[in-house]
Parts: C-alpha cells; sequence; structure tokens
C-alpha cells in the first residue's frame, strides 16, 4: 500500500460546510490539548476542545477558531464536527474580552456551573487571543 | 357614467394587489430556495453525527444515556410549536396550530401537566385567542435560524429535561418531505428515542477513540439531539416560505381572473353607455326634423 500524501480536511458546523479542502496537515484542539494531524494517521473519533484550528495548505495557512465538537479521521478525510466555526481574521477581541470578563465574573455553586466556567474561559481566551493577532 | 367609473377604481385596486401578492410570490421564491440551501447543508452535519454514532456501535458499547431513557414518570410534558411570524402564508400556520391542538387536547385527557412554549407571532396570537397560556414566546425566527439561538433554547430544553423537570419534549411543526409535499406533524424528539437507527451502516474502521468510547457517546447524544431541533426549526422556515409561494400564487392568479372578469363588465359599460348616447343624439336630431 502506497502511504498517503495528503488529507481532506471536511470543516462542518450545523448551519453549513465550511471547507472541503485537500491540506498538507492540520492542527487542531482536542478535549485535552492540542493534535496535529499528518497524511497516514490511524483512524480516530475525538472529542473537540476550543481554540484555533490551523490549517497549512500549499498556499499557505489559515487559522479558525473552533468551539467543541467532534474529529473523525478516516483514510485521508479528517472531519471536525463543530458548533461554531470562525475565521481568526474574524474575531472580534473586544467582544471576546467581555465574555471573557463576564466568564471570570461568575460564581458558580454547583458542578455543572463549574463545568460551564471553565468552559467559557476557555473558550473567550482562545477567541481572545486568535482575534488579538 | 357612474358604474363604469367604479368598475375602473376597482380594477384599478385589484391591479395593484396583484402586484403586491406577485411580488410576495417572488419573494418568497426566492426566500424559499435560499432556505432550501440552507436545510440541504445543514443536513452534512447531521449525516456525519449518523456516521459517528455508526462507528461507535461497532465499538462494544451499550448505549445509555439520560436523554435516550424514557423517565420512570411522564406528567410533565412540554410542547412546542413552531409557526410562522407573518401571515398570508396559506393554511401553513392553521395546518400546525390544528395538529398541536388536537396534540394538546389528547395529553389533557391523559392527565399530563403541559407546558406550552410557541414560536412565532401567528400562532401565539391564534393560542391566545383559543385561551391556551403559553409559557414562553419566541418571536425571533424568521426564515433564517442561526444555530446559535435556536442551540440557546435547546440547552435549555436539555437542562429541563436531565433535572427532570420535563417528561417529554414535543414539537409541532411543518415537516419538509420534499419541495412538492410537507405536512404538520408532531413529533416526540425527547427522551430523544433510538440513536442507532439510521441507515448508515458501520464502516468497519478501527477507531481510536479520545478519550474514549463512553465519553464521546456522552457528548454525542446532545449533539444529536441538537442537530434535530435545529432541523425542525429549518424545516419550518421551508415549510412557511413554500406555503407562502403557493399561496400568493393562487393570489395573483386569481387577481389576474378579477381582472379579466371587471375589464369585461367595465366595457360593456362603456359600449351600453355610447350606444345610448348616440340614440339619445339620433333621438334628438329626429325630434328636430
Amino acid at each position: 500500500m502506497i502511504a498517503a500524501t495528503e488529507i481532506r480536511l471536511v470543516l462542518v458546523t450545523p448551519e453549513t460546510t465550511l471547507l472541503d479542502q485537500p491540506v498538507k496537515g492540520l492542527r487542531f484542539p482536542l478535549f485535552d490539548g492540542q493534535i496535529g494531524v499528518l497524511p497516514g494517521r490511524a483512524p480516530l473519533v475525538g472529542r473537540l476542545g476550543s481554540g484555533a484550528l490551523k490549517i497549512d495548505t500549499d498556499s499557505g495557512s489559515e487559522t479558525y477558531f473552533i468551539d467543541g465538537g467532534f474529529a473523525q479521521i478516516k483514510g485521508t478525510v479528517v472531519t471536525l464536527l463543530t458548533n461554531k466555526a470562525i475565521l481568526a481574521s474574524e474575531i472580534d477581541a473586544s467582544a471576546a474580552e467581555t465574555d471573557l470578563q463576564a466568564a471570570l465574573a461568575l460564581v458558580p455553586t454547583d458542578d455543572a456551573g463549574f463545568a460551564e466556567k471553565d468552559q467559557a474561559l476557555a473558550r473567550s481566551r482562545a477567541m481572545k487571543n486568535l482575534g488579538g493577532r | 357614467m357612474g358604474n363604469a367609473r367604479a368598475l375602473v377604481k376597482r380594477r384599478k385596486a385589484i391591479r395593484n394587489i396583484r402586484k403586491i401578492t406577485r411580488t410576495m410570490e417572488l419573494i418568497a421564491t426566492s426566500r424559499f430556495k435560499k432556505a432550501m440551501d440552507r436545510a440541504a447543508e445543514a443536513a452534512a452535519y447531521t449525516r456525519k453525527i449518523n456516521e459517528i454514532v455508526a462507528d461507535l456501535s461497532q465499538s462494544d458499547l451499550t448505549f445509555s444515556h439520560p436523554l435516550l431513557e424514557q423517565p420512570a414518570e411522564t406528567k410533565n410534558v412540554t410542547l412546542l410549536i413552531l409557526t410562522s411570524n407573518r401571515g398570508l402564508c396559506g393554511g401553513y400556520n392553521g395546518g400546525v396550530l390544528r395538529k398541536a391542538n388536537a396534540e394538546l387536547k389528547k395529553m389533557k385527557s391523559e392527565g399530563l401537566d403541559v407546558t406550552v412554549d410557541a414560536s412565532g407571532k401567528r400562532g401565539i396570537s391564534s393560542l391566545k385567542f383559543e385561551g391556551t397560556s403559553i409559557e414562553t414566546e419566541f418571536t425571533q425566527f424568521e426564515d433564517k435560524p442561526s444555530f446559535e439561538e435556536v442551540n440557546e433554547i435547546a440547552d435549555r430544553y436539555l437542562a429541563d429535561f436531565v433535572a427532570g423537570r420535563t417528561h417529554r419534549l414535543v414539537v409541532a411543526y411543518q415537516s419538509f418531505q420534499s419541495a412538492a409535499r410537507q405536512s404538520p406533524v408532531v413529533e416526540t424528539i425527547l427522551p430523544f428515542g433510538d440513536l442507532a437507527s439510521n441507515e448508515t451502516s458501520a464502516s468497519g474502521v478501527d477507531y481510536e477513540f479520545l478519550p474514549s468510547s463512553e465519553e464521546i457517546l456522552a457528548e454525542i447524544v446532545p449533539a444529536a439531539f441538537k442537530a434535530r431541533f435545529f432541523k425542525c426549526f429549518l424545516d419550518a422556515g421551508v415549510g412557511e416560505q413554500i406555503a407562502r409561494m403557493v399561496a400568493m400564487k393562487s393570489a395573483t392568479e386569481n387577481a389576474d381572473d378579477m381582472i379579466k372578469d371587471l375589464s369585461m363588465k367595465y366595457n360593456r359599460a362603456r359600449q351600453t353607455q355610447i350606444t345610448s348616447e348616440l340614440s339619445e343624439i339620433i333621438g334628438g336630431a329626429a325630434a328636430l326634423e
């Protein structure tokens, strides 16, 4: 079997299919940290975290912000299912800052609240960092 | 002359109405196409979710999740009714509301405690007229419901269901089967029913699950629910535009018929008038001789 030399990235949100293109490699956040995918990756199903999705293509690289969801790698196709995906250049950094402050001000009282706060913090921090660039 | 004048006036008014209905038809057509495209694009997400579910099912895993299970007792039921904000769309709202009211009556006769939520001004005012009390009203959904907005509502229902405040969530909406076929339906979407019942067969690929297949399942069930919930809104949006398109098309055709009819009546009236004037002149001339 010839080793795969390219991968195809399909980025899907509930509203639309944002990307469906061949890429050289990509990096995205899983629930516990970043993962990098190059051609020939073994099949995987994983839970996504919030953060930056970086894509390397022939014409350069692109950065998206993605917010949770699932990743599926099967053969040469990488499918990312996410609730929200925004091009990094379109992120409103000041709005993210406001969100971050709002998340910091949350006072959770139960487990679900703490989880929610953590999620909101991770999301707004990632968004702010990406938007600042 | 009075009669002919009145006919001209009436014909003019109908021409104006025809212009409006024709424009509305065109607008509805273009909106319907857009809504349809959105619905088609959204289907990709559902398809992928189903694929992952099918993949999960081949790993040794029992599908157990709070959202999939019927609660021990069914007492509190939430009925969400999706209607449109605007009228002039034929029997669209009427159909959905008729179905919803029948369901409401049935559930009440079973002794269930029903909470009614409604989306769309038309449905809200009609329900109020019938004296149904509405718990939550949504009027923000036009022909392009965004996932974020729908998600908020879905989150609330999920929380209610998990906490046991609601034992069943039922949605009444116009379901979309094809461009020529839509029908109002009442669907139970929580408890979620059979997650694995889909036509996608497992691919036979040996996956690495991160963190684990159980945790993926725990996450994917709400995601699948949200996708289905969102689809209800999309379907309703498409249905509304189709209904409006059809209603406005027949309104335009009726206006055309009326204009034709009135034109004929007017011409006849004018001819009668001319004839009578002529005979008056001739009569006058004959009298002078």
